[in-house]
């Protein structure tokens, strides 16, 4: 009887859904006859003639849509696997700062976090951007001589010459995310209960090793699902890189559909290469946790 | 003597391996008093719960009041036979987004559409038998549990029931509290009120119950008066259980 | 916690605890009065605010017209309203079956109101911008992506296999998309979807990319406020007798949603945020406005005065909204929804 019920209940949505959408995609042939396009992916291997401003592959215009598309996915890892790290540190430091027994290093984190996530990462963006490096001199800032130098030409770090684009967007997504994730840390410290900061300190260890060995380790089952969405976010904002011009997956995606008017196919590529990096990132997430967890015993 | 249950030979199973209920077979009388006693996990919270199909079962025959009930859930009559049955539970089950007036008015006026107002005058009347009138604008977690409790009483009685079922009702109660609910519950019994009660208050099952039901392991294993259960029952396994009780 | 009280004793173990700390402490104060110098100089003596005290209309209404003004801005007036009375009234009008209906028909009403028609002189969509277009995009989108959220999440949860699977690919397929592609898409794709003839303009196609888009995110918060009420609570209602439609609407939702409001109030502040990303597709809200007045000769490099106040105002809303929801969380939880 019950069963029975749900089977008719289940034909009659799946009767609705197929008609939304058969809606859609009559209404969708239509216009695509209308403009006289077809679905197809044909156009991947032909010439894009556009030139990139960043390229992690060798590119030039004669090359495909497909290599152009592939160099902005390279650009958008590249970035987003530096944005991680730079993120993870600014958020420790951040979250564990709470926690400091410096009324004004507890001040200054609070401040920290209350004025980044308040403001659109978006306008962060184009503040770093136009703002802290297009308006340096061009003769470069030796911050340490030889290792880190800015100019609005680019930095200068270790050896390797950054575009001012791709510092400004990292900066900022590390920034912007950094502040979320010392949200996280904090909450995460704040599981651990108080018996444990009193135990360490009772054996008379410091701030800094009982927040390293004792705290942060009992903390972490209750930050890592956090740090994953965190990082998630991170990947997905890394797009608003198209508004500072630094030529990652979405931008390119964007001028090739421009380009060719191939809207549909466009998305459905940027769709898969998103997943792609969401895989990446919630599966060495996942071995990490697995990794970590285990390690202190839990 | 009228029947207000009539059970036959139910069978209920959450899992394949074991039987929560085995063949039980049990009739309540109209005015009657009925305590069900037993170990935990002997399926007498299941027991009770199929009288208003909170619980589905897997074969035999209920008769709730006159409404059939078998294998087939039939929503329409399980919403009758609701309407009729009244429950209180072990955990309280107050609507914590609800005020104690609006947890008490909201079944007569949604179930039984009856006006705002009718139902407001009765929820008082019950309130003031509950001795809880004070709290009537206050929200379940200002509340201490033996109140809460009685809250629930009145919110089970708003809708008149002919039958009340209480599940283990004082056993999350610290035990200065659980009096007052028995009370609230003994003054229901005197005014005739046909009752099924899984309790394991022994003092008040004398005092109270017509009779005693005991089950073990999803079965009926004893069914006598209180006076026979507690002096002399004549199962083995009756009279381990009561040892360990007292 | 700054402003509490604290004995001279406590200070100084707050602030100089060893000679590390002392150092530390020093070190703060003194690069923290620079920067506060630097910045109310700058503020008050070099920095040139022309570019925004010339351009407040702009910021605030985009070049609508100026003889028709009024409509924005009664309908701001008719919305804030609203809010008070909502935050005022607190539960006892929260209750009533009318408010959800009230602020669902603000939609219709804003768009009369602001795009013309219905015998009101229409202004085209290219003449909205400023804050009240922020604003626009803002409640729009939140007051559609609520009851989207809410059927994903029950359909999540649904009994039918089918439904759930929708659902779930619904809301995983959108998460893992950045927003800027949904909207990007939104602006290309909808039209295509859309029968002949039949156009919506840009602003309307950016707030269902929107809806669509935080509708996956609200849904998920739902979800997790349906799995934080206890399964006897729906017992007690079936019990009572109510049917399942009842048990939903008054006895699960609610709950559900008091439980989810601080996350939902989050995705408020965060799509606020986001509408500045309508700025790269060519809208001319808050943010594209300021570029729009960027690429002005007359005000050209001015990035540091423009990029400030956007931060400023920007800061200020979400800073407001964000002690709003604390506000209503903090009165809820004294009533009522704390230890179910
Ligand atoms: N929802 C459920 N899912 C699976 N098994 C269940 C469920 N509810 C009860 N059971 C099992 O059914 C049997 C009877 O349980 P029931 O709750 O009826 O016992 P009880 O007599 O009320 O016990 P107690 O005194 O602890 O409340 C037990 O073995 C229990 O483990
Ligand atoms: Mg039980």
């Amino acid at each position: 009887m019950r069963n029975h019920n749900n089977f008719i209940k289940q034909l009659i949505i799946g009767i609705i859904v197929i008609f939304i959408l058969s809606i859609l995609i009559n209404n969708l042939t239509v216009n695509l006859i209308r403009t006289d396009m077809g679905l197809s992916f044909k156009w991947l291997l032909q010439p894009s003639g556009f030139a990139v401003s960043e390229s992690t592959v060798p590119f030039k215009p004669s090359d495909s849509y497909a290599w152009a598309l592939f160099n902005g996915w390279l650009n958008s890892l590249k970035v987003i696997v530096c944005g991680l790290a730079i993120a993870t540190l600014l958020g420790i430091i951040a979250g564990t700062s709470r926690f400091n027994s410096n009324l004004l290093v507890r001040f200054i984190a609070r401040t920290y976090v209350a004025l980044v996530r308040q403001i659109p990462l978006l306008i962060q963006l184009l503040f770093w951007y136009f703002v802290a490096f297009l308006s340096l001199s061009e003769n470069p800032l030796k911050i340490i001589n030889g290792i880190l130098e800015i100019s609005n030409q680019g930095v200068y770090l270790f050896g390797l010459n950054l575009s001012l684009e791709f510092s400004a967007l990292l900066l900022g997504l590390s920034v912007f995310t950094g502040a979320s994730i010392s949200e996280v840390v904090r909450g995460g410290l704040n599981s651990v209960p108080k018996g444990q900061w009193e135990a360490f300190r009772s054996i008379g260890l410091s701030e800094g090793d009982g927040m390293r060995k004792i705290v942060l380790p009992q903390a972490l089952p209750a930050i890592l699902p956090g740090l994953t969405s965190q990082y998630l976010n991170l990947a997905k904002n890394s797009t608003l890189a198209i508004a500072i011009g630094y030529s990652d997956i979405y931008a390119i995606s964007d001028t090739t559909i421009t380009q060719t008017g191939r809207a549909i196919e466009g998305f459905i590529i940027l769709l898969i290469s998103f997943i792609i990096v969401n895989l990446i990132i919630t599966n060495s997430m996942e071995l990490i946790t697995s990794f970590l967890v285990k390690d202190t015993g839990k | 003597m009228e029947i207000a249950i009539k059970a036959k030979d139910i069978v209920k199973s959450y899992d394949k391996a074991n039987l929560a209920l085995d063949n039980v077979s049990l009739n309540v009388f109209t005015g009657e008093v009925l305590v069900i006693m037993g170990p935990s996990g002997s399926g007498k919270s299941t027991l009770i719960r199929t009288f208003n199909g909170l619980e589905s079962i897997d074969r035999g025959r209920l008769e709730i009041l006159g409404l059939h009930l078998d294998e087939n859930q039939d929503e329409k009559q399980i919403r009758k036979i609701r309407r009729r049955v009244g429950m209180v539970f072990q955990q309280f089950n107050l609507f914590p987004h609800l005020t104690i007036l609006e947890n008490i008015t909201i079944a007569p006026i949604k179930v039984q559409k009856r006006s705002s107002i009718e139902s407001e005058i009765t929820a008082k009347e019950l309130l003031k038998q509950m001795g809880i009138y004070e709290q009537i604008n206050k929200y379940p977690n200002q509340l201490s549990g033996g109140q809460q409790q009685r809250v629930a009483i009145a919110r089970a009685l708003a809708l008149k029931p002919e039958i009340m079922l209480f599940d283990e009702p004082t056993s999350a109660l610290d035990p200065e509290r659980v009096k007052e609910v028995l009370d609230a519950i003994r003054n229901l019994a005197n005014k005739g009120m046909t009752m099924v009660v899984v309790t394991h208050e022994i003092d008040f099952a004398k005092e109270v119950a017509d009779r005693v039901v005991f089950m073990d392991e999803g079965k009926i294993v004893e069914t006598s008066s209180p006076q026979n259960f507690f002096s002399n029952a004549t199962e083995e396994r009756s009279r381990r259980f009561l040892n360990q009780m007292m | 916690m700054f402003l509490e009280r604290r004995s001279i004793k406590q200070l100084k173990k707050e602030l100089a605890s060893s000679p590390m700390d002392t150092l530390l402490t020093i070190v703060i104060i003194s690069l923290f009065t620079w920067v506060v110098s630097k910045s109310i100089h700058w503020i008050l003596f070099v920095a040139d605010w022309e570019v925004i005290t010339h351009n407040i209309p702009l910021y605030l209404f985009g070049s609508y017209p100026k003889e028709q003004l009024w409509r924005p801005l009664s309908w701001i007036t008719i919305l804030s309203a609203l809010t008070i009375v909502t935050l005022i009234g607190g539960k006892k009008i929260a209750r009533k079956k009318f408010l959800p209906l009230i602020w669902l028909s603000m939609i219709p009403i804003g768009i009369v109101f602001i795009a013309g028609g219905l015998g009101i002189y229409p202004v085209p969509s290219r003449y909205w911008g400023g804050i009240t277009l922020t604003l626009l995009l803002t409640i729009f989108s939140a007051v559609l992506s609520l009851p989207i959220g809410i059927i994903l999440a029950f359909g999540r949860r649904s009994e039918l296999k089918f439904l759930r699977f929708i659902s779930k690919t619904y809301i995983d397929v959108i998460r893992a998309m950045p927003l800027i592609a949904v909207l990007f898409f939104g602006q290309l794709l909808i039209p295509l979807f859309l029968p002949v003839g039949l156009e919506i303009n840009r602003v309307l196609r950016a707030v269902f990319a929107f809806a669509i888009f935080t509708g996956a995110y609200v849904a998920e918060d739902i979800r997790g406020g349906l799995q934080a009420i206890p399964p006897t609570q729906q017992e007690a209602a079936l019990a009572l007798g109510l049917s399942s439609r009842q048990t939903l609407q008054i006895i699960i939702l609610p709950q559900a949603l008091m439980t989810a409001l601080p996350a939902l109030t989050n995705q408020a502040i965060g799509l606020l945020q986001n509408t500045s990303l309508m700025a790269i597709l060519g809208l001319v809200e808050l943010l594209g406005i300021s570029r729009s007045l960027l690429a002005n000769p007359s005000f050209i490099g001015k990035y540091l005065e423009v990029y400030s106040w956007l931060a400023i105002v920007y800061w200020i809303i979400c800073t407001c909204m964000a002690l709003l929801s604390r506000q209503i969380e903090q009165s809820l939880s004294t009533s009522s929804i704390n230890n179910i």
